[in-house]
């Protein structure tokens, strides 16, 4: 994370960069998002909101703890108002993330076309860009993510879509299958983290966000991140880096 | 619209409109401040353990506290095929993550179709 400019030549224009982002979503990313939108898609159904909807869900939110969330709420009739605020409490995490993934962009970072790469971004491109990103020459990293997030994104409503119209079709025992590749995926990439930090704020973030989520569960995720992450940083600064 | 959906149709666009506005507005805010931020600084290290521990508290609620069909899940196999899949993954030092994905999925739908089926 911390090398930004690396002597490597992996790619040698924007394009060829942003070729290899799609290149790497196809694959284990590929995957992991339409499987997660099938299963979005199945359950918009099944909690009997109209296609329409379930689609425009995945196409503009694209942060799927967030839409689940939104199709929970409406099941359970929340208030409008406590809908929106749940939601975007949930995808506070956007905002670290971005701010982790985006400033490693260099000068590029400050001009308007991120703000829509940004749209782009959900955990699976993010991941894997955080795991890429040191291996690619600074000024080809946003083509890179661009080409990766965009073909995710791409994969949203069509895997929606199917999701939607399969419902019912294919027997519990896939669906099941099916929506469990998404977490599993998540578990996964933790084991790809170098750095001691990462690795101790995942540890804490494991541990410490079921307790949070059993106290309120709308903040859980932004208290986990405050506590974990600062315990962490803190615990690995004492005690690993030992900085003055 | 049909089914147990109780909010008014005009609602539940106006609670979706509110939700991707949301979204959108955090994601914005974490471009506008990218600009300002050192990733060589201490306070970038800070933001990546906080960055990860979110994402991991997400991820551990998805395998431990999952909504609907997952649940009917017992929450040890889920903890079994995930572990399952990191050794897979991790086992001689190499990155195998299609094979790691694919053991742990089929040992979910081996336990889902000998101990669940209809």
């Amino acid at each position: 994370m911390t090398n930004t400019d690396n002597p490597h030549d992996l790619y040698t224009s924007q394009k060829d960069a942003f070729w290899g982002g799609v290149k790497e979503g196809i694959g284990a990313p590929a995957v992991v998002l339409f499987a997660g939108m099938l299963g979005f898609g199945a359950m918009g159904r099944t909690n009997g909101l109209d296609l329409w909807y379930t689609g425009f869900c995945s196409t503009f939110m694209f942060a799927l703890p967030g839409q689940i969330i939104l199709l929970d709420m409406i099941v359970s009739h929340s208030s409008v108002l406590a809908i929106a605020l749940a939601v975007t409490l949930t995808s506070t995490r956007f905002v670290t993330m971005t701010l982790t993934l985006f400033p490693q962009f260099g000068r590029s970072v400050k001009d308007k076309k991120s703000f829509g790469a940004v749209h782009l971004l959900a955990m699976t491109a993010w991941a894997v860009s955080m795991r890429e990103f040191p291996k690619i020459q600074q000024q080809y990293r946003r083509s890179y993510f661009v080409g990766l997030g965009l073909f995710c994104w791409m994969l949203a409503l069509p895997g929606t879509a199917l999701g939607y119209l399969l419902a019912g079709l294919v027997s519990k025992t896939i669906t099941i299958g099916l929506i469990f590749i998404n977490p599993l995926f998540f578990v996964l990439t933790f084991t790809e983290i170098k750095n001691s930090w990462s690795k101790l704020a995942v540890f804490l973030g494991c541990i410490l966000g079921p307790i949070f989520y059993s106290l309120d569960a709308d903040t859980s995720l932004l208290m986990t991140g405050l506590v974990g992450g600062s315990l962490a940083y803190g615990f690995d600064r004492k005690f690993i880096r030992k900085l003055p | 619209m049909t089914g147990n959906v109780q909010l008014e149709t005009w609602q539940l666009w106006v609670a979706l409109l509110c939700a991707c506005v949301g979204t959108y507005f955090c994601r914005s805010v974490g471009v506008f401040l990218s600009g300002r931020v050192d990733q060589n600084s201490e306070f970038f290290v800070w933001l990546t353990c906080v960055t990860y521990a979110m994402v991991a508290a997400m991820t551990t609620r998805l395998v431990i506290l999952p909504q609907g069909l997952l649940s009917t899940v017992p929450v040890y196999i889920r903890i079994l095929v995930c572990l399952s899949a990191v050794i897979v993954m991790v086992w001689g030092g190499k990155r195998r993550l299609g094979p790691a994905l694919c053991v742990g999925i089929l040992i979910l739908l081996s336990y889902v179709s000998f101990y669940q089926s209809p």
